[in-house]
């Protein structure tokens, strides 16, 4: 799956992306995967958190939602060959230009039918070397910060070497306490979350 | 815009008192209709005499079968397998102010593989026509819309012969969003033409037949008025046939009946009216000689609560043929079920045949970037520029 594209881009601006995708498996895309986009023709690639994903409708499902008994096919027919996409949102958290990982907004956007992936391990394990991106998921407007900051951390968490998770962890939670010093209630919370 | 809706305000008005009145016209006709039907039953002899007398004055009315003309009949069970198939067509006409001159048919299909837990298998077949051949008539005119017409729906049933031959595994019935009678051959005059052009669309009809599949064409909210047709010669003594300017009047009693308006409220959900031949000069001299016949029943597709009614066609060999005729029946009224009215395969097949305007100026480009890499510099003609800058709407200052 990691060499396979998950979906292909709809919409984008410097802050984040839609893509669209068909079915999902099972796993992929999940909220909080880490997933990139190539920007400036393939020099470099964004890196986003998914935090939304939706599940359009259009006026020929509505009725038939209310068909009863509706059988595999009809199921199979408007999931698999009818061109509604499932559409992605993406928060932009950081890009990989030539010098390595920048944790941060990139130059420019991925542009449209760009190909999505998702993140391999060892990317993921890279970009969170250092935490500076998880003031982007504080600050942003659209996602939802808190749910965010625990699933995109715990599956940060799972991209380390076992021996090293505990430790990630540790680094995480000081760097959510230094980003909200003076909120510590909703810090406790997350706090409380990032325990495995 | 440029339509001035508040100067047409009255008008409407009038528009819809009369739509109101003419259904209320229609609703008082319809006891005295629904009692004609019920007094001829099972057509006799007379009635069987007075339709053989009219139709040879090209009388076109329904013949009744061998089922009570009043007669409905419920819905058989469904198979537990039974592939149902659709295709339609659409087109993109040529257009002698654009670029080029062309034409696109684009057939979509699908094959619903009933009871199989599989996903349909669709496709979207599309054509480009350029060639003098496929534009100008011999005499050098250029190509009547209506042979495109033809040309879209023969595709149609070319692409449901492929697919009854691709999904013979279990029984299968295979539906066009339309009457069987290609219209064409409704419209024109010269009988060799309609014969040359009606030769493949007869052939696909005969591969169809031969491959075990059911056929039917489907009609959404019917206009026909054939059974109206009948009941009122129904009325007449066989010695008015002689001045035959009779069967041509309008029954007074029926003024606009319909077909539609006649069985709409007599059918229960999934059952089905009697089966009548069609008796047009089309089906007569075209179908009939070439053993494909075109009968019709209405059906209240359902599901109850919902007012839906199609006329539904199919050749003599599925209406002679039960098992074939069952599954016709069963397969639409299950096929409504998702959809409250109308088979769910012709709405995808429709939703895979359109061509959206997007995609229409999307084909512009296409040829015109071709025509560019070919040296040439080709433009749309002043009149489609002078739309193109005048369609897009007008600004009004206050």
């Amino acid at each position: 799956m990691l060499n396979e594209h998950i979906g292909r881009l709809l919409r984008s601006a410097t802050t984040g992306f839609v893509f669209g995708c068909q079915v999902p498996e099972p796993d992929v895309p999940r909220f909080g995967d880490f997933v990139r986009a190539p920007v400036q023709r393939g020099r470099g690639d964004v890196l986003g958190l998914v935090y939304d994903l939706v599940v359009q409708d259009d006026a020929f499902v509505r009725p038939l939602v209310a068909a009863p008994d509706l059988t595999d096919e009809y199921v199979l027919d408007q999931r698999l060959n009818r061109q509604v996409p499932i559409e992605v949102s993406v928060l932009a958290v950081g890009y990989r230009a030539e010098a390595g990982f920048v944790q941060g907004l990139p130059p420019q956007p991925p542009l449209t039918l760009d190909v999505i992936h998702l993140c391999a391990p060892e990317e993921v394990r890279a970009f969170t070397e250092r935490l500076d991106f998880l003031r982007l998921i504080v600050d942003s407007a659209e996602a939802p910060a808190d749910e965010l900051l625990a699933v995109a951390l715990s599956r940060a968490a799972e991209a380390w070497p076992a021996a090293e998770r505990e430790a990630f962890r540790r680094r995480a939670g000081r760097e959510l306490a230094r980003l909200l010093p003076r909120d510590l209630p909703r810090l406790e919370r997350l706090l409380r979350r990032l325990r495995p | 815009m440029t339509l001035e809706l508040n100067q047409l305000s009255d008008q409407v008005q009038a528009l819809s008192a009369t739509a109101a009145e003419r259904l209320a016209s229609l609703e008082r006709q319809r006891p005295a209709a629904e009692a004609r039907l019920r007094a001829i039953g099972l057509a006799d002899d007379e009635l069987q005499g007075k339709v053989r007398a009219a139709l040879r004055y090209r009388w076109a009315g329904a013949i009744p079968a061998a089922e009570p003309v009043d007669a409905a009949f419920p819905c058989p069970p469904h198979p537990a397998r039974a592939n149902v198939l659709a295709a339609d067509g659409s087109q993109v006409y040529p257009d002698r102010h654009g670029v080029a001159l062309y034409y696109l048919i684009n057939v979509g299909s699908i094959a619903f593989r009933h009871g199989s837990g599989e996903a349909p298998r669709v496709a979207s077949r599309p054509a480009v026509f350029y060639e003098d051949a496929d534009l100008y008539e011999e005499e050098g005119r250029q190509k009547p819309v209506e042979k495109i017409d033809a040309e879209r729906d023969r595709r149609e049933l070319g692409e449901l012969a492929r697919l009854a031959a691709a999904n013979a595994d279990a029984p299968a019935v295979a539906l066009l969003d339309n009457g069987l009678l290609l219209y064409f051959s409704l419209q024109a005059q010269d009988r060799a033409e309609i014969k040359r052009e009606l030769a493949p669309y007869l052939a696909h009809l005969s591969a169809l037949r031969d491959s075990g599949a059911a056929v039917a064409g489907i009609v959404d909210r019917p206009r026909a008025a054939g059974v109206a047709r009948l009941l009122h010669l129904h009325t007449l003594p066989m010695e008015a046939l002689k001045d035959h300017a009779d069967l041509f009047q309008q029954d007074a009693d029926f003024r606009h009946l319909t077909d539609g308006a006649l069985f709409a409220d007599r059918l229960q959900p999934g059952e089905r009216s009697a089966l009548f031949e069609n008796g047009s000069p089309a089906n007569l001299d075209h179908f009939q000689p070439a053993g494909h016949s075109v009968f019709f029943f209405y059906l209240n597709p359902g599901p109850a609560g919902r007012h839906a009614l199609l006329r539904v066609e199919v050749p003599e060999w599925v209406a002679h043929d039960p098992a074939r005729l069952d599954l016709v029946h069963a397969a639409l009224v299950e096929q409504c079920r998702a959809t409250g009215g109308f088979p769910y395969v012709l709405m995808r097949a429709h939703e895979l045949a359109v061509v959206t305007v997007a995609e229409r100026r999307e084909l512009e480009q296409m040829v015109v970037a071709a025509l560019v890499r070919r040296g040439l510099s080709l433009s749309v003609s002043h009149k489609a520029q002078g739309k193109a800058w005048t369609g897009a709407g007008r600004r009004r200052y206050p």
